[in-house]
């Protein structure tokens, strides 16, 4: 029951915001807070409620929604799903510290953020496909409107190409539900009772897998249908970034490694050196797309399509240590990329008015302790040892190795990936920090000597990111043991060949 | 057939029609030299009333009576058909609600009167079981909509609409009525019950009844606005009043559904006879989910573009029809319901916002600052038509497209069964949110024109849109009774 509290409190918490007039902004704002910190909260309780032996599933709760078509609300947790529910609230709470300054429409922006964030944490908690599918489907319409009406560049384009995405790719999900469902003589689409007694035929799961898999790696970001992160990413307004780089990729990549590899172990494992080719692309692609870019949030975006090529590489491996290696990562990308986003659509650009790298000029001096947090974020992006990036790719790195399907062809990409991570990032922390503008300073509107320093909500959410990142780096241990809990059945199962239990 | 049964068992419609002539009957003669807005008034309030005696006559009914059948089931009633009647007398009370702050020039209780006979052809229709009967309740109402159609005086466009109504429409009755004939002719019965067990003793498929149940297709098709016999819609909806555009894509297509899938049941009897329409029905499907989806991407307005998305619905809702009769035909009429539900909503807002200006999409700018409740209602409609959860359209779609599969989900290639079918109308569900999200941006992303109109909202409107909206939440959020009620009393 607990973990759901914090589906409700998010919905509450956007009607109340919702109906409150837009005029009462602090009222609004720290109702916004309050809602997002106990769902916080309440994710914390549930991580501490867990208990990892015997681990599983727990907090189950199971009635009756439309029987007549097979499917229940049934909802729980295992590891998995917890630390993501936990990244969630993290990704939450800063997201609304970054938009403290909203005064369009204040009401009906922290309503739609907080929607957005009870989809999303349906998702995290569903144990029903169906369930799972509508939770996944509502998160699509807040973020159109976040996006088209508090958005920057082109930002209907942007909404408009980011929600026919998501929805095209849900609709191939639902196909794929489809024949989950009728694949079997369960008549159920509850995710339990699939996992353990669907027994489905290798050729189905052959079928089948691509269909699921694709349709929610769309979501994950996986190139050739990445397009929509970058343009989405970049238009959103900083809050929405944050939850789109932070969150709204991640419940691709928790879709692919619930649904399509938990249901279907010889589809996944049919399939895997394919997957593991197109992550490959992602990372190397994503990273050289990232070094040509001149607007700052630009790179951040194609940052974020190379690192969830990690994710995939690691969903591909089917190992121990590849897996965990993923879902690590999902945690590491959406605390770093939802800090980076934050600092460049945020801070850095609240204070220049500009994104773009040649009109930076020099900002180490001009914004020291912005730009000291931002070189900060980017070595954590880049896989600095001490921060959760690292520690994500290095069991992302060792599950490839360990996985004797895999040629070494993408062990010497996945090389050339890092290398070409560590060159844009060096390379943009130059042209935006230490680099002498080419650009003339306008005389009718000087680059101030010093700009406004940090602000209290934007200092706290940095904080609490960076604290995260750091803490997941050196202190990965319970992250890994919750992780494996949740993976111990699909490891399992995929040893056996056979369905997880 | 003893007298006071028939009476009782048609009260409903009684009460319909009395109120028929009292409209007609008080406005010209005793208000003959009032006010128009005055006449109006009143022939609406009586037109509301009898369709409100009528609904509550019907709810009785359902509550009363066992099932019943008069006459060979010329008239049958169970829980399925008062619930379609009720559905029916429902929304074209809606539909009053709606008109009346339309002007009709001179021709008040006309107005009135027509619409309540169209209201009596669809209800009618629901309730008999009678090849005959069906088509002549099938006319009154069509008779009764081309009329309509023409209502819009000051607009010769609605005049041509009406024209290429009539015209289309009779010649789609023409192919139905031979179609009927065929059919007649095949199963020696007008009784569609005994023709169920006539078509189960069918040997071998009868080539004559293969004619029939094409040329049934073809009239029926134009009644569903199913392409290819589509042309019609996009004129009559724009260029018809909006309450009656309204109403031709609510009630009118409950009825021509009911119509369709009662013609069918017999025909599914054995395999052999649902072989003669699968095929062509699968392939109108499809060309409606094509022709409605693209056609609806560029329309600038408003009624033109529901018109389209009416014919991809039609598209949605035959796929459904496919699943069969046991698994199909539920989801086909719980869709049809809440479809009828969400675009008679939508029109009834567009009337509302834009009045006479036209029905442009810039109509609705800023519509959420001039009134949030109506954006937030037009919201909940056009998402449950896109078929976004929890509205009910998100369940509707999703049990059309379950029944689909389930009427054949083992397969061994993959033109067999209709996952196909199924995945084309996904993605064409994912073509229609571009459209559908278009109307929202303008209506609650844009900033309204300068100097807007000021847009006024009856109570009795605010009601019933709420009404509406709030259905749409129930199906999308507990739609099991409605579902449990549909199997239960289609399956009998």
């Amino acid at each position: 029951m607990l973990p759901l509290f914090t589906v409700a409190i998010s919905f509450l918490g956007a009607l109340v915001v919702g109906l409150t007039p837009p005029c009462r902004t602090r009222t609004i704002r720290w109702t916004a807070l309050l809602a997002a910190l106990i769902g916080l909260a309440t994710a914390g309780l549930a991580v501490l409620q867990y208990e990892i032996h015997p681990g599983g599933i727990q907090s189950m709760l199971s009635l009756p929604w439309i029987p007549s078509l097979g499917i229940q609300f049934k909802t729980g947790v295992d590891g998995i799903s917890l630390v993501l529910m936990v990244l969630t609230g993290l990704i939450a709470v800063c997201g609304v510290l970054f938009s403290w300054d909203i005064s369009h429409r204040t009401n009906e922006f922290f309503a739609f953020f907080l929607a957005l964030i009870g989809g999303v944490y349906g998702v995290f908690l569903s144990l029903d496909l169906v369930l799972l599918f509508v939770f996944y489907e509502i998160a699509i319409v807040p973020k159109y409107f976040l996006i088209a009406i508090w958005g920057s560049t082109r930002r209907e384009y942007a909404a408009m190409k980011l929600v026919l995405y998501s929805f095209t790719s849900s609709a191939v999900v639902l196909l794929g539900l489809l024949a989950l469902y009728f694949g079997t003589d369960l008549h159920t689409f509850d995710w339990t009772r699939l996992a353990a007694d669907a027994h489905y035929a290798a050729s189905f799961q052959i079928i089948v897998f691509p269909v699921v898999f694709l349709g929610f790696a769309v979501l994950a970001g996986m190139w050739p249908f990445h397009t929509w992160a970058p343009t989405g990413h970049v238009a959103a307004p900083t809050a929405a970034s944050m939850l789109l780089a932070g969150v709204v990729m991640k419940l691709g990549a928790y879709g692919c490694l619930r649904v399509a590899i938990g249901l279907l172990p010889l589809g996944a494992q049919y399939w895997a050196t394919w997957i593991a080719w197109i992550a490959v692309i992602n990372i190397v692609y994503g990273a050289l797309v990232a070094l040509v870019q001149t607007d700052f949030k630009f790179v951040i975006g194609y940052s974020s399509v190379s690192h969830m090529g990690f994710v995939l590489l690691g969903l591909a491996t089917l190992t121990a240590q590849g897996l965990a290696g993923s879902v690590l990562q999902m945690f590491s990308h959406g605390v770093i990329g939802a800090l980076l986003f934050a600092l460049v659509g945020g801070s850095i650009y609240r204070r220049t008015h500009t994104r773009q790298l040649g009109d930076f000029d020099r900002l180490i001096e001009r914004m020291p302790a912005i730009a000291w947090l931002f070189i900060a974020a980017g070595l954590a992006s880049m896989g600095m040892p001490g921060f959760s990036g690292f520690v994500a790719e290095l069991h992302v790195l060792i599950g490839a190795w360990a996985q004797p399907a895999f040629s070494t062809g993408i062990l010497i990409a996945t090389g050339a990936g890092i290398l070409a991570t560590f060159a844009y990032t060096l390379a943009k922390i130059h042209e935006a920090f230490f680099r002498r503008s080419a650009v003339p300073d306008n005389p009718e509107h000087p680059r101030p000597e010093h700009y406004p320093s940090l602000t209290w909500p934007e200092t706290t959410a940095i904080v609490i990111l960076l604290a995260a990142a750091v803490g997941a780096g050196l202190f990965p241990r319970p992250l890994i043991a919750l992780i494996n809990t949740g993976l111990a059945p699909l490891l399992n199962s995929l040893a056996a060949g056979a369905p997880s239990p | 057939m003893n007298t006071p049964t028939l009476l009782i068992a048609l009260l409903p419609e009684l009460a319909v029609l009395l109120s028929v002539f009292a409209a007609l009957g008080i406005d010209y003669g005793l208000l003959r030299h009032e006010s128009v807005d005055r006449r109006n008034h009143t022939a609406s309030l009586i037109a509301g009333s009898g369709l409100l005696a009528g609904l509550a006559l019907v709810v009785v009914q359902i509550f009363w009576f066992s099932p019943l059948s008069l006459g060979e089931n010329q008239i049958v009633l169970n829980s399925l058909t008062l619930g379609a009647k009720a559905m029916i007398f429902g929304l074209a009370y809606i539909v009053v609600l709606l008109s009346e702050r339309q002007s009709n020039g001179t021709h008040v209780s006309e107005y009135y009167a027509l619409l309540l006979l169209s209201a009596l052809g669809a209800g009618f229709l629901a309730c008999t079981d009678n090849l005959l009967l069906l088509f002549v309740a099938l006319e009154l109402m069509s008779l009764s909509l081309y009329a309509l159609t023409a209502f819009d005086k000051s607009s010769s466009a609605s005049a041509e609409a009406a024209l290429k109504y009539l015209v289309f429409g009779s010649v789609s009755s023409a192919f139905l009525l031979f179609g009927l004939g065929y059919f007649y002719g095949a199963t020696h019965t007008l009784n569609l019950q005994e023709a169920f067990i006539t078509i189960a003793r069918f040997t071998e498929p009868s080539p004559l009844l293969g004619i029939g149940v094409l040329l049934i297709l073809v009239g029926l098709g134009f009644k569903m606005a199913m392409a290819p016999f589509h042309f019609w819609a996009p004129d009559v909806y724009q260029h018809a009043p909006a309450p009656i555009a309204g109403w031709i894509a609510s009630g009118s297509k409950v009825a021509a559904f009911l119509v369709l899938v009662k013609i069918l049941r017999p025909l599914s009897a054995s395999p052999e006879s649902a072989g003669l329409w699968t095929g062509s029905l699968a392939f109108g499907a499809a060309l409606s989910l094509v022709i409605g989806n693209f056609g609806a991407l560029r329309q600038n307005n408003l009624k033109r573009l529901l018109a389209y998305s009416s014919i991809g619905h039609a598209g949605y809702m035959l796929t459904g029809v496919l699943g069969g009769m046991i698994i199909g035909v539920p989801a086909v009429l719980f869709y049809v319901a809440l479809y009828a539900a969400a675009n008679l909503g939508a029109f009834g807002v567009i009337h509302i916002v834009c009045g006479r200006s036209g029905s442009d999409i810039q109509s609705v700018a800023g519509c959420w600052k001039r009134k949030p409740g109506l954006a937030l209602l037009l919201g909940i409609y056009f998402l449950s038509l896109a078929g976004i959860p929890p509205l009910a359209g998100f369940v509707g779609k999703f049990y059309l497209f379950f029944a689909a599969i389930g009427g054949h989900p083992h397969i061994a290639h993959w033109y067999q069964g209709y996952y196909w079918l199924v995945g084309l109308g996904l993605l064409f569900s994912a073509v229609s949110l571009y459209y559908y999200l278009r109307v929202l941006k303008a209506c609650f992303v844009s900033d309204p024109p300068e100097n807007p109109t000021p847009v006024e909202v009856r109570t009795p409107e605010w009601i019933a849109l709420t009404l509406l909206g709030l259905l749409i939440l129930a199906g999308g959020l507990f739609p099991e009774p409605a579902i449990e009620f549909l199997r239960f009393s289609w399956g009998g």
